[in-house]
């Protein structure tokens, strides 16, 4: 079985491969040699049952998100989703529009993800989009994480986008107003602002 | 240019002298942290009672009368108003005294760019560690050359990392209270699990203090030493993992009091290492508050013809990195 590395991340390296012939991703935690090893270990486990949880949580609110094959102690292997990043592509109107409803829909099963950016969504053939990588995510009704997803995908669409974004966002969440209002005054601390990307 | 530089935005009341980017002296007094922790208006007393034989202590060293200083810089902030008022005030009154340019400076760029001077890096990505500061910043637009500032990527959202040790200590009892005498007492200790909070880039603190705190009682102390430090220094490394994957960055440079810890050394030396990227850092002397760092940054402003007239020579509590232009 060989397996090809098609990702290396801060906390983990991601491989494809194959399990009795279906294509599978499996994403490994690896240890870090900084850390002691009690920390490390806890740090590695606590992260990926949270990682399997609620990512199991989001398919059961028929979210599309890879299928869980398997969890291990600092391992989760998963269905290999094909389809092209949502960071690799000219991001379309429509696509702007189905990320907000997605979000919305996370929000809605109580799930924030902790790093919604368009590279954590994989746009399949059917247009469909998938959320992946749930490594920062929190079971939480908080408004202040919402609003936070919300400011990192904006911080990462054109302006043009940003509006159908929202709009879809607000359409399909619960208590989008009290979000939205959560993340003006976050913009307004300008902490964030000054800290923007672009 | 013959840059006399003064530094009290905290503790320390520093004044160093810097030609060339050289530094010729860099002299301080500071004002003993007890187990009462701070009072703004003692230190500044301190400072202002210092002030006259650090002054005289940095000229002797350098080798020089302070007529040959040919501009003055001071710290503008971030820190204490009471504090940052007594180095203000001395600077101006050099400046005017020997009609020479003023410079004031950013404290944390002070510390960042002496760190990056001495350390031979180019482009680095910056942990700034300190105790009411921790940040990790790059410098992310370089087409603009002309105005060149850093960008926060990632901080703490409550204490600095500094301050989280120093009240740590002073619960229990340590003198002098501060993150060394924590890092004694850990030596020997063994690792118990303490909250951990890291969010993407950023960090917090509080948590793993008061449980800490409340730790003391039913743990060794060393114990909770131990922990607390790895902990703490596991999140810093943790988010600038982040932080130099995210920028791509191949240099990491560390700087502000915290960074004279050779653990925390070592674990970002383990990150660096992981990406194949140079890390480097200054010598204790230039991450412990310090006037040599506020004269190497006035330096470059005066050269790069930055004038400020006396009277808009203010102060500001909380002067943020990322507004201070920077000059190569
Ligand atoms: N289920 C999946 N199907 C297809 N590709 C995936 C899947 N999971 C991860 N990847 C790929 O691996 C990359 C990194 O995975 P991710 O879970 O985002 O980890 P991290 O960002 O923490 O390194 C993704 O950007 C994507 O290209
Ligand atoms: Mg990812």
């Amino acid at each position: 079985m060989s397996a090809k590395e098609i990702a290396r991340g801060a906390e983990a390296i991601v491989y494809e491969t194959r399990i009795a012939g279906i294509k599978v991703i499996l994403k490994l935690r690896n240890p870090k040699a900084y850390r002691v090893a009690e920390l490390d270990m806890q740090l590695r486990s606590s992260r990926t049952k949270k990682e399997a949880k609620i990512m199991s949580r989001a398919l059961a609110h028929g979210i599309r998100a890879p299928m869980l094959v398997g969890v291990g102690r600092a391992s989760i292997c998963m269905e290999k989703v094909d389809g092209k990043l949502m960071k690799d592509v000219r991001i379309s109107a429509r696509t702007a529009a189905s990320a907000g409803a997605l979000l919305g829909a996370l929000h809605n099963a109580g799930i924030s993800h902790g790093d919604f950016t368009p590279a954590n969504i994989i746009i399949e053939g059917s247009g469909r989009l998938c959320i992946i990588d749930f490594g920062l995510s929190e079971i939480t009704s908080g408004p202040e994480e919402k609003a936070l997803d919300i400011l990192l995908m904006k911080r990462q669409l054109a302006k043009r986008l940003y509006g159908g974004f929202t709009r879809a966002y607000a359409r399909t969440a619960s208590g989008s107003a009290e979000t939205l209002r959560r993340l003006e005054g976050i913009e307004e601390r300008g902490r964030y602002q000054s800290r923007a990307l672009e | 240019m013959l840059v006399l530089g003064v530094e009290s935005s905290a503790h320390t009341f520093g004044v160093g002298v810097v030609d060339r980017g050289k530094v010729l002296a860099n002299e301080k007094s500071m004002y003993g942290i007890s187990t009462t922790g701070m009072v703004p208006r003692n230190v500044a007393q301190h400072h202002i009672q210092s002030a006259n034989a650090v002054v005289s202590a940095a000229l002797g060293k350098a080798g020089i009368d302070i007529r040959d200083v040919e501009g003055v810089g001071y710290t503008k902030g971030p820190g204490i108003g009471t504090c940052l008022q007594v180095g203000q005030i001395v600077a101006k009154t050099i400046a005017s005294k020997l009609h020479v340019p003023i410079a004031p400076v950013n404290h944390a760029i002070g510390h960042i760019e002496i760190a990056r001077s001495m350390s031979g890096l180019r482009d680095p990505l910056v942990l700034y560690v300190s105790g009411g500061n921790s940040q990790i910043l790059k410098v992310l637009d370089h087409t603009n050359a002309d105005r060149l500032h850093y960008s926060v990527l990632g901080e703490t959202f409550d204490i600095g990392v500094g301050n989280m040790f120093d009240s740590f200590a002073r619960h229990l009892g340590l003198d002098p209270a501060w993150g060394s005498s924590v890092e004694k007492v850990a030596a020997n200790g063994r690792y118990i699990q303490m909250p951990y909070t890291v969010k993407g880039m950023d960090f917090s603190f509080t948590g793993l203090l008061t449980h800490s705190i409340k730790a003391i009682g039913s743990h060794p102390r060393e114990d909770v030493c131990f922990s607390i430090r790895e902990t703490a220094f596991s999140m810093l490394c943790e988010a600038t993992e982040r932080a130099m994957l995210m920028t791509s960055s191949k240099e990491l440079c560390v700087c502000g009091g915290v960074a004279q810890s050779a653990r925390l050394r070592w674990m970002l030396q383990s990150v660096a290492s992981e990406h194949g990227a140079r890390f480097g850092y200054a010598a204790n002397e230039f991450n412990a508050d310090n006037g040599a760092m506020i004269a190497f940054v006035a330096e470059r402003m005066l050269n790069a013809a930055v004038r400020t007239a006396l009277k808009d020579c203010t102060i500001e509590q909380r002067y943020r990195a990322e507004r201070a232009e920077v000059f190569q």
